[in-house]
Parts: structure tokens; sequence; C-alpha cells
């Protein structure tokens, strides 16, 4: 699995750099700029780009710009975005029409090896990978007569895993039960939320996400 | 001068009997010299007398004076036929230096004096030669012999010098009207009465030159024409009377203490000039400004002329106007006194307006230097400790495989990273308090969102902003809502929010209303305050509507053109 990196922290690139080889990914390209990203992403054609959404020259947008740029010349790249800060109004703008191959984490997560090496690889594979923040910031205040408010601590668990864009092989592993139950919860959510259900795994987190949203 | 003006009264006066004496003299050519002597002598009288620091009322004395002797070759009397003849074209070079030197007396360029001159040298000098050589008839006093060939050359060589320096005072009216029209309609009238009694003068000495035919006619139209000025200049006068007796409607005008933009409307219709334009002298600032503050050039050139006011010594104002109205120092001065009281207060008012202007300048700076310094210090946070941090907890999770398998060794590692944790939590958190990085980054639109998803509060949300706004703009708005989100969560018991961000009109109004139990105190703590400063360091507009019972509802209009 192939993965090209722009940081422009010196330090963090090299730990990211480390720490992917590590895990057994091959890091083929690795820059300070959005410029020199979208270049590699060009040259390598790598499964994954790893990149800061602040970025070099103004350290405003152009590390998004370059990960929007990438999700719509290249759709087979994956694009993980890493920021110090997450927002929900950027991750809607970074999913746009689809979760598919679309990640967007804390920076903090990178110290947590082994699950930020999965989210690398999920979002290579054509997955999802959404920060908790994001997810738990959606939960975290309803209206009332809220559908949420059927669901039993179980299924809010396995919804909170699943808006992180987490497989359902992902979601058993987590919380140590079967994957048969968990296809049973999900199915269950999906019911009481009035969701359609069926669909891949990364196609419904664009749609609980925005369920969440509403 | 009462001396000096009789004399030339009765002078003008003599003249007529004189004249008339003659029986063979033709009674139009005696009306028409008289016709322009008197007139001129009388406008000159009454100007010298209203404007004793003029040259012109002099000279038009002059003027008339010489019309009037030139009248005397029409007596049989030699003395007098020889004065007569002597002053014949004199009269046409005075009329020249009038016409320059209106209306202030003065001959403004040394072209202008040259031109004089030459009319001067032309019309006494080479009329003496021609005396002297015998060139009029019948013989006069001073002839010593009779040259007749020599004569017809000197008097061609005279009339078109004359002629020229009229063409060339005309053009130089013309050139004159073409840079400034005078706004005061007697002015103006004046002069073009000038001009066309020039391009008279110049026809008649033309005729006379080429011998072209009706000479005698052109010459009655002439006087006539050139008799007409003095009378549109006293009609001038007149208006300037008038002009100067509407002062005392300006003074009942003044008493009834009207509004500073009225004061200007007034004075400007007392001086009888539209263009007229007051500015306001702030002795702080040292500098003259208009009624909104802003700072005033004053100009003196071709067109436009200043008057300063004083009051008690003191500089108050300075009237803008018309070029044409400078040389009536005592109405101006007369205006100047009359508005007195009522240019102070119109003065305090534009100091206060200044004074308003440089505060909301420099609150505006101030504000933009605390942003400045707020994004600078979130920088250093993101670029060093904050990603520091990150670096040191993801070296701490590499260690982890080197370590040995106990349990404590571990735990102490994971509680260690937990810290980290932690503190880069809090760091996110002072970072954001200290300046909303996304709001730089990535606008408006996804700033709100995300205060709204954070918010303890459902929110519905508008959004129409519709592209980025300037910096300081959408920080202002940005704090409008953060602010409030945060005090209707605090204080309103609210079920929920609504957000909207509308862009229309070169404005953006950002509104949060909720549906808590309203009766907010606005004035309590510095929240609503802060904000309302910061809208309006912007330009903006900041109102709350907090019935008890009835919800809050704040509001900012910020204009973002």
């Amino acid at each position: 699995m192939r993965v090209a990196i722009a940081e422009d922290s010196v330090l963090l690139r090299a730990g990211l750099e480390r720490l992917l080889s590590e895990g057994g990914l091959e890091v083929v390209g690795s820059c300070e700029t959005a410029e020199d990203l979208l270049l590699k992403v060009r040259s390598y054609a790598p499964d994954v780009a790893i990149v800061d959404i602040r970025l070099p020259p103004t350290h405003n947008d152009e590390g998004l710009r370059a990960a929007l740029e990438i999700r719509a010349q290249h759709p087979s790249v994956g694009v993980l975005v890493l920021s110090q800060y997450v927002e929900l109004g950027l991750a809607m703008k970074l999913l746009a029409e689809s979760a598919e191959g679309a990640g967007y984490l804390l920076k903090d997560r990178i110290s947590d090896v082994k699950d930020f090496i999965g989210a690398v690889r999920r979002v290579a594979d054509g997955g999802s990978a959404i920060d908790p923040i994001i997810v738990s910031t959606l939960l975290s205040k309803r209206r009332s007569d809220d559908p949420l408010d059927e669901l039993t601590p179980r299924e809010r668990d396995v919804l909170e895993l699943m808006a992180e864009g987490r497989s359902n092989q992902g979601i058993a592993d987590r919380l140590v039960i079967t994957l048969r139950s968990v296809e049973k919860y999900v199915s269950s959510i999906f019911g009481k939320l009035g969701l359609p259900s069926g669909g891949s795994e990364s196609r419904r987190v664009l749609a609980v996400l925005l369920y969440l949203r509403s | 001068m009462p001396a000096a003006a009789t004399l030339a009264v009765a002078a003008a006066a003599a003249s007529i009997p004189l004249a008339l004496a003659a029986g063979h003299a033709d009674p139009v050519r005696v009306f028409l010299l008289e016709w322009v002597g008197v007139p001129y002598v009388l406008a000159g009288v009454i100007a010298w007398w209203c404007r004793p620091q003029s040259g012109l009322g002099p000279l038009m004395v002059a003027g008339g004076l010489a019309s009037a002797f030139s009248g005397w070759q029409l007596a049989e009397s030699a003395g007098a036929y020889t004065v007569g003849a002597a002053f014949d074209i004199v009269p046409a070079a005075l009329f020249l230096h009038v016409c320059l030197a209106f209306p202030d007396g003065r001959l403004r360029s040394r072209f202008d004096r040259a031109l004089v001159g030459v009319a001067y040298a032309a019309a006494i000098g080479l009329q003496v030669v021609k005396m002297t050589l015998g060139g009029v008839e019948p013989a006069n006093l001073i002839e010593v012999s009779r040259q007749a060939a020599v004569v017809a050359t000197v008097e061609d060589v005279q009339l078109l010098t004359l002629t020229a320096a009229c063409l060339a005072g005309l053009v130089v009216l013309a050139w004159r009207r073409r840079l400034a029209r005078p706004r005061r309609r007697s002015l103006a009238l004046v002069v073009d009465s000038f001009a066309l009694a020039l391009v008279m003068v110049a026809l008649l000495f033309m005729t006379a030159t080429f011998g072209w035919p009706g000479f005698d006619e052109i010459q009655r139209v002439t006087l006539f024409v050139v008799g007409l000025s003095p009378i549109v200049f006293l009609l001038g006068l007149l208006d300037a009377r008038l002009a100067r007796s509407s002062i005392g409607d300006l003074v009942l005008q003044l008493r009834r203490d009207p509004a500073p933009p009225d004061l200007r409307d007034a004075l400007a219709g007392a001086l009888r000039d539209p263009s007229l334009d007051l500015a306001y002298w702030l002795p702080d600032f040292q500098t003259y400004v208009d009624l909104e503050g802003h700072p005033v050039q004053l100009r003196d050139d071709a067109e436009r002329a200043s008057t300063l006011i004083e009051r008690d010594g003191q500089h108050v104002a300075a009237l803008l106007h018309d070029r044409a109205l400078a040389d009536d120092r005592q109405l101006l001065d007369a205006a100047g006194a009359a508005a007195g009281m009522s240019l102070d207060n119109a003065r305090l008012h534009a100091d206060l307006r200044a004074r308003v202007e440089e505060l909301s300048g420099s609150r505006a700076r101030v504000i933009e230097a605390g942003l400045k310094e707020r994004q600078r210090l979130e920088r250093n946070l993101h670029d060093g400790a904050q990603q520091r941090l990150i670096a040191l907890s993801l070296r701490l999770s590499m260690l982890e495989k080197h370590l040995p398998p106990e349990r404590e060794v571990r735990q102490e590692l994971d509680a260690a990273r937990g810290e980290i944790a932690r503190s880069l939590e809090e760091l996110r958190d002072v970072a954001r308090g200290i300046h909303p990085a996304v709001l730089s980054g990535h606008g408006l639109e996804v700033a709100v969102e995300s205060l709204a998803a954070r918010a303890q509060l459902p929110v519905r949300l508008r959004l129409d902003v519709r592209g980025r706004l300037p910096e300081r703009i959408e920080v202002a708005a940005y704090y409008v809502v953060s602010e409030s989100l945060a005090n209707v969560a605090k204080h309103a018991g609210a079920g929920e929010a609504t957000v909207s961000l509308e862009r229309s009109d070169g404005r953006l109004v950002v509104e949060v209303v909720d549906d808590g139990v309203g009766g907010a105190d606005t004035e309590r703590g510095s929240g609503m305050r802060g904000l309302a400063d910061r809208v309006e360091a912007v330009g903006g507009r900041f109102r709350v509507w907090t019935p008890l019972g009835g919800g809050t509802r704040v509001q900012a209009e910020i204009p973002c053109v």
C-alpha cells in the first residue's frame, strides 16, 4: 500500500514517515506543500494521500483545497486530511457527495498508532475515517421527540462507530461482539431512524452524518 | 477725491457747450461723444467712491475725461482744438486699459502691461508726431511743417497698432473667460460689453486705415457700444449694492439659528455665489475641514478664492468662493461678520465630526492590530507547542513495542499519553479562544457551522454569505454568533436557537434568535457591550430585542462593500 504525505512540520513529517513504514505502508512521496503533493500524486499514483489542512504559504486552506482537488481529479486515491482542529463544516465540505475514500482526523490520533494505521488503510481501500469528535458533537444535543432517543445504549455505540467509518468487522472487534450481532444492531438502527438500509459500509457513513446534522 | 471728482464732472460737462458752440458740429456726433464721456466719468467716480482701494475708478474717470477732451476738436478756438486733436485717439487706449484692468484696476500680467503701453505710445506719441507734421486739418498750434505722405504712413501705423492691440485685448478677455467664467452675471455682462466694444473699435480703425465705406455709421455704432460699458458697469455696482443689502436679510435668517447645512445656503444666497462653500478652522488639528470633518484645502487661483473669517481675533472659518467675489471685500467681510455666531456653532459641529472620525479610525486600527496579534499568537501555538506535543505523543507510542511487557510500565505510558492528549485539548481551546483559525482558513459559513455544532443546544442555520468577506467583517460577525450562542446557553433557558447570516445590498445581516426567557440584561458584563463595540468599529449597527418571556433577538448589520 502506497502513501504520499504533505506536512509542513519537519518533526511530524518524520514521525509520520516512520510510523507508516513500521506499519507496513510504503511512503512514496513526502513533501511540505500542497503543490508538491499534487505533483507526487500525479507521478506516483499512491493509494492514499495524507495531507495537513494548514500548509504553506498562507496556512489557510491550501491543504483542504489540495484534498478536494485530489478527490476530484484522482477518484481512486484516498485522501486523509489531518488537522489540529476538526470542524463539522470542513468535514461536510470534504465529503460533499460521498464519504468513499475520504478521511478527516484530528492530528492527535496519530499517536494511537494501531488505530491510525487502520484508518489510513481503510481510506486507501475506499472506506472512510471520520474523527470521533465530529460524531460526538453531532450526537451531543438533540431536540426533544428525537428518534435517537429510542436507540438502546448499545445501538448508540454502534451508530457512533458506524459514523466514524468503521466496517462491521471493525465495530465487532471494537465492541467485542460478533459480526452477526453488529449486523443486527445496524439494521435495527436504520429501522428506528427511518433510513433506507443496505448500501456499502462507506456509503452509510454519509447517510448517518447527514441524518445527524439535519 | 471729491475735489477731483467734481473737477472731472465739471470738465466733462463743460465740453458740451464748448462742442455745441461750434456751429458746424454734427449734433449726433456731439451727443455720442458725451454718451461715452459722461457715463465713464460718472461710473468712474462712483466706483472710486465705493472702492477707494481699486484703481478702476480713477482709470474710468480718466477715460471719460479723455473722451470729453477729444470732443474739443469740434471747437473753433485754436487752443481748444489743439487739445481736442491731441486727445483724438487717447480714449481708445484708455478704453483698452480699462477692459484689461477690470475688475480690480490692476493689469495682471506683463503681457497686459506691454499691450496697454503700446496702445498709449501709438495713441499719444504717434498723434503728437502727426500733429507736428501737419497731419490734422485745420492747422493746429504745434504744427511745424506739412508732410502729407509721412503723416499718412504714420497714421496707418498708428491705427493698425491700435487695431492689433484691441484684438490682442479681445483674445486676453476670451482666454480669461475660458479659464473661469465669472459666476456673478453682472460681472460677466460687463466683460461681454467690453469685448463687443473692443471688436467695434478695431473695426472702426481698420475702416479708417483701409478706406472702407460706411466710416461714419461705424463710428456712431462704435461710440454707442463703447458708451454702453460704463452703464452695464453701473448696473453691476448696483447689483453689488443689492448684494450688500441682502446682508440684512442674512442677519435676519441667522437670527433663527439655522442648522449648519442651512448656514451655507444662506451665505450662498446673500453673496449670490451658488458655488460658495464653507471651511471651518480646527485649531487642535491645525487644518480646515468641511461640515463632515473631512480636511479641506483652501484655494487661491484663477477660479476660486478664499476669505478668512475671524471672531474675537480667532480663526473661525473660511469662505471658499468664486474669484469674482474677491474684489468685493467689504461684502465678504460683512457676510462673515453677520454669520459669526452661527459659524462658531457650525465649527463646533465640524470639530465634533472630525473627532468622531478620528476616534472611529483609531478604534478600527486598534481592533485591526488586536486581530493581527491574535492571529500571530494562534499561529505560534499551532506551529510550536501543539506540533511538539503531538510529535512527543507519537514518539511515546513508537516506544511502546520496545517496552518490557509489564503492565505497570504500559499503564505509565498510557497515562503519559493521556496527559498529553488533555494538554492538547486545552491548548486547542485556548488557541480557538485567541483566534478561530477555521475562520481565516475557510470563511464565515464553515466557521459558523462549526460554532453551531459545538453549541450546547440545537441550532438551526440559515447561511447565505456567498464567498469571503474582508477579515475584520468576518471576525466581527463570527464573534456576534459565538458570544450570542454562549449567552443563549448560559442565560436564556432556550430550547433551540436560530443563526442566520444574510448578505444583500452590500450588507451582512447577522441574527441570532432564541426561544428562551428573554429580558436579557444588555448592560451586565462586557459581553453585549463588547459585541456592540466590535460591530460599530467596522461601521455596523448592533441591536438587541429581548422582551420578557419573548426570547432574545440579537442583530448586527455590517456594511461590506
